[in-house]
């Protein structure tokens, strides 16, 4: 009973959504035949709306990841989005200030240079949360504010684009720029490096000493601290790596897709990773799973949009229900899950 | 007619019978005993009687009547009360409010203090437990604390009052004086039945007992027309093991484990203050005490989990007072500590990776930098295999253990490698009698083989067992250090945990 119970627990989950789905599209008005075409047609389509599946996918990916490593070692990061724009932050002075680099200098440089700007930016709330047991929850939080803040501000003064009255800056040099992986299309190697980060923290995280440190200090840090595991040590070093990936984020989106800075480079990725670690359980192939449906969510129901008139802000809604539905998985369903 | 009367109570935990066929019977005005191992049964009878636990079948009497409570709340509403192992007092409340929570007294919510003090002093009164209303409970003792639940169920006009394990955590002389109480609550009409697995108690304070084991009442019998010996056969089912100590090594060359005037502040408050002390190899010093009186603080000191404010410790002439946890194990100390749960194992991972939690870093198992799983594998199938450990498989998750079986992994790590010391800090708390015997066998085997054994704990009858020499630990200082001989005079013991000195001094440092 209890195998067949967690399938049909989740096979219920998405016999509800589906319902829900279904009441909302009525509610607006449309045709539910019409709308499910257009959102699967938004996703397979077309070659193109595949590759802009995986272009969404790629920010979701490294951020979702990021989240998912913070968790691991009990660093509930809700800062990816303030991190993810530190990154977008490094990768532009970088690739402005060394502007003569060769490509093959440059890009790992500014990746670099995201990584250490967004790990800096969750490493502080996972100081004061190692030493002074401040909430790293507020923490995170607060920094998204300043970080995007500070975005605003350098887009209008430093970095801002002399030949244009928009709050942005500059195009960055092509040594900065990821080479787009098929033309036509805006797939860019951002992907690449989001993938490489998954196998990387995969082994990271389950291979090695320093992962098995991280991994046991969430769970019981009590027990760490009787073996001699340092938990400080643990937090600053899981806050440095999941600020890091989201950093890599704000590179990728940067070099990868707009090829400069300006306001509102994420529509809210650091905190669909949230949800995103939560659908992955924490694992990077999760992850990589969870961030592949969001994104396609989010881009089937833009075609619903498109094609069925049924506003976007459906998936958003969707997202809400899925991620309420599985947190309150084991209550709904626990005739199903136990015993009797 | 019986007060309360339990007829063929059954109930299964995953498909484990917890309680088979169980009869179990009160009189009016009599203390009864509910006596077995760790696992008997006993706790879950009483709290399916207590409405905590449904009960799969059988009938439940009170006072002729058919009664299934289906929560404490409707238990206490037909005059049955129950104190927990574990006292479930709100300690920043006063005792007052602690006895009246959750009761809409006249003047809900804004009841008078004053008269429900003068009630609640009235009935503390009466039966001896004498206790400051005022005081809050974070301030009091454990015995205090248990004077406070029994005043809250008699306050609540309990007149069976069921109690767990209720002398778990007294001294001698504060047992004596509740066996006292207990005695002045059945002259006055109240029936009580007491949990435990200490046979000399059943002996000394109740009418009747009924003995459980393995789920099954194997025994009811008065008090008065049976012997210890036979108490114990039927609570076991077989003979114990005698322990046989062998004579202390001849002293080696190496030095041992030694303190040297160990202190510990904390904020501001004196938590350690030992005069200097040695554990030779191959002997076991056993500390005892009333939990909570620094035993803790004594040994995450040892083990560098807190650091000591002054004074030196030594491990064979190599001063680590200063060393890292991990560093201190990695010089051969072994550690077993009194919460396995919190302090020792990582619940919700597997067998592997507990094992881990200790030779993560060594260097036989990290190849090119990466954990080799298959080496830690074989590691852990071998420590399986040694220590006898009944589990699923290598994957389990620990939490799905049963607690001996989680300590005998935390054996299998902390003395791998032979360790030069350890530190037990009640190793067999919460055991059924056969992995409490694996456990002691174990120490006394490291023991002749020179090891160096703090042995801590609540339970003095383990520590006579196993000890070469006996301290008694009383609010961070040794009120004294005894060789364990035939003749020792166990009250003086007693005496020195409550805080005492007698006034003869025997023995010598």
């Amino acid at each position: 009973m209890k195998q067949y119970g967690n399938f049909l627990s989740f096979l219920g989950i998405a016999v509800l959504t589906l319902a829900i789905s279904i009441l909302l599209i009525l509610m607006v008005g449309s045709n539910v035949n019409q709308a499910f075409f257009s959102f699967l047609s938004g996703i397979f389509g077309s070659f193109y709306s595949v590759s802009e599946v995986l272009v969404k996918a790629t920010p979701l990916i490294l951020t979702g990841l990021g989240v998912a490593v913070g968790a691991r070692s009990g660093f509930i990061n809700i800062g990816a989005e303030g991190q993810l724009y530190m990154g977008a932050i490094a990768v532009t002075c970088l690739a402005f200030w060394l502007h003569d680099l060769p490509a093959i200098v440059m890009i790992p440089m500014v990746i670099l240079g995201g990584f250490v700007f967004g790990g800096v930016w969750s490493v502080i709330p996972g100081f004061l949360k190692a030493r002074f047991g401040i909430s790293e929850v507020i923490t995170t939080l607060m920094f998204n504010y300043i970080a995007i803040g500070i975005v605003g501000i350098l887009v209008r003064t430093m970095l801002k684009d002399p030949s244009s009255s928009l709050p942005m800056s500059a195009f960055l040099p092509d040594s900065a720029t990821l080479p787009v992986l098929m033309s036509t299309t805006r797939l860019h190697a951002g992907l690449l490096i989001a993938l490489i980060s998954v196998v990387l923290v995969w082994i990271l995280v389950w291979k090695t000493p320093i992962g098995y440190e991280m991994r046991a200090v969430g769970l019981n840090p009590r027990a760490c601290k009787c073996s001699g595991i340092s938990v400080y040590k643990n937090i600053l070093r899981s806050s440095m790596i999941s600020g890091g990936l989201a950093g890599i984020a704000g590179v990728c989106e940067v070099s990868g897709l707009h090829h400069k800075l300006l306001e509102g480079i994420s529509p809210g990725y650091g905190y669909i990773a949230i949800i995103i670690a939560l659908l992955g359980k924490n694992h990077p192939v999760g992850v990589v799973i969870a961030a592949l449906g969001i994104a396609a969510l989010q881009l089937g129901s833009l075609g619903m949009q498109r094609m069925a008139g049924v506003p976007t802000s459906i998936s958003s809604i969707i997202m809400g229900v899925v991620v309420l539905l599985i947190l309150a998985r084991k209550s709904i369903f626990r005739r199903l899950l136990t015993d009797e | 007619m019986a007060l309360l009367s339990m007829k063929n109570i059954n109930k299964s935990f995953f498909g484990k019978m917890a309680n088979n066929q169980v009869c179990f019977d009160l009189e009016p005005g009599e203390i009864h005993a509910l006596l077995g191992e760790n696992g008997a049964g006993k706790t879950t009878l009483m709290n399916i009687l207590y409405g905590i636990y449904s009960r799969d079948s059988g009938d439940i009497l009170w006072k002729g009547k058919e009664a299934a409570f289906s929560s404490p709340r409707d238990a206490i509403a037909f005059h049955i009360g129950m104190v927990h192992q574990h006292f479930m007092l709100v300690p920043t409340l006063t005792v007052s409010q602690n006895i009246t929570l959750g009761l809409r007294e006249k003047g809900y919510p804004f009841p008078n203090r004053k008269t429900l003090n003068a009630t609640i002093t009235e009935v503390s009164k009466k039966y001896g437990l004498q206790i400051d209303v005022d005081a809050y409970i974070s301030s009091l003792s454990v015995g205090e604390q248990q004077r406070v639940e029994i005043i809250k169920l008699l306050y609540r006009d309990a007149e069976l009052l069921i109690l767990d394990e209720p002398t778990a955590m007294l001294t001698p002389q504060e047992t004596e004086y509740f066996f006292e109480v207990l005695r002045k609550l059945r002259a006055d009409g109240h029936s009580v039945i007491i949990i435990t697995h200490r046979i000399p108690e059943v002996m000394s304070i109740t009418d009747r007992v009924t003995v459980l084991r393995d789920g099954y009442n194997v025994l009811t019998a008065k008090t008065s027309e049976i012997t210890e010996q036979e108490l114990s056969q039927y609570m076991i089912g077989r003979q114990l093991h005698s322990i046989h100590r062998e004579p202390i090594l001849p002293d080696v060359d190496s030095e041992g484990l030694v303190l040297e005037e160990v202190s510990l502040k904390e904020n501001g408050r004196e938590r350690l203050d030992l005069p200097s002390l040695r554990i030779a190899p191959g002997e076991i010093v056993g500390i005892a005490g009333v939990d909570g009186n620094g035993q803790k603080d004594l040994v995450e000191v040892i083990l560098g989990i807190r650091k000591q404010s002054s004074g030196k410790i030594r491990m064979d002439n190599v001063d680590m007072s200063s060393m890292s946890v991990l560093k201190r194990k990695k010089l051969g100390i072994g550690y077993i500590s009194d919460d396995r749960q919190r302090d020792g194992l990582v619940m919700d991972m597997n067998l592997t990776d507990n094992i881990l939690l200790k030779t993560h870093t060594d260097d036989r198992f990290i190849k090119h930098g990466l954990i080799d799983d298959r080496l830690v594998w074989e590691d852990t199938q071998k420590a399986v295999e040694e220590y006898a450990i009944k589990t699923p498989g290598l994957n389990t998750p620990l939490r799905y253990l049963s607690g001996g079986n989680q300590q005998k992994l935390i054996l299998a790590r902390e003395l791998a490698g032979d360790p030069k010391a350890i530190v037990a800090h009640q190793p067999t708390r919460g055991l059924d009698i056969g992995a409490t015997e694996f456990v002691q066998q174990q120490l006394l085997q490291r023991r002749s083989k020179g090891c160096c054994i703090l042995l801590i704990s609540a339970d003095l009858e383990e520590i006579l067992l196993l000890s070469d020499r006996i301290a008694v630990i009383y609010k961070g200082r040794i009120m004294g250090i005894f060789p364990n001989t035939e003749d020792l005079n166990l009250s003086n013991i007693g005496l020195m945990m409550a805080g005492r000195t007698p006034d003869v001094r025997e023995g010598s440092l």
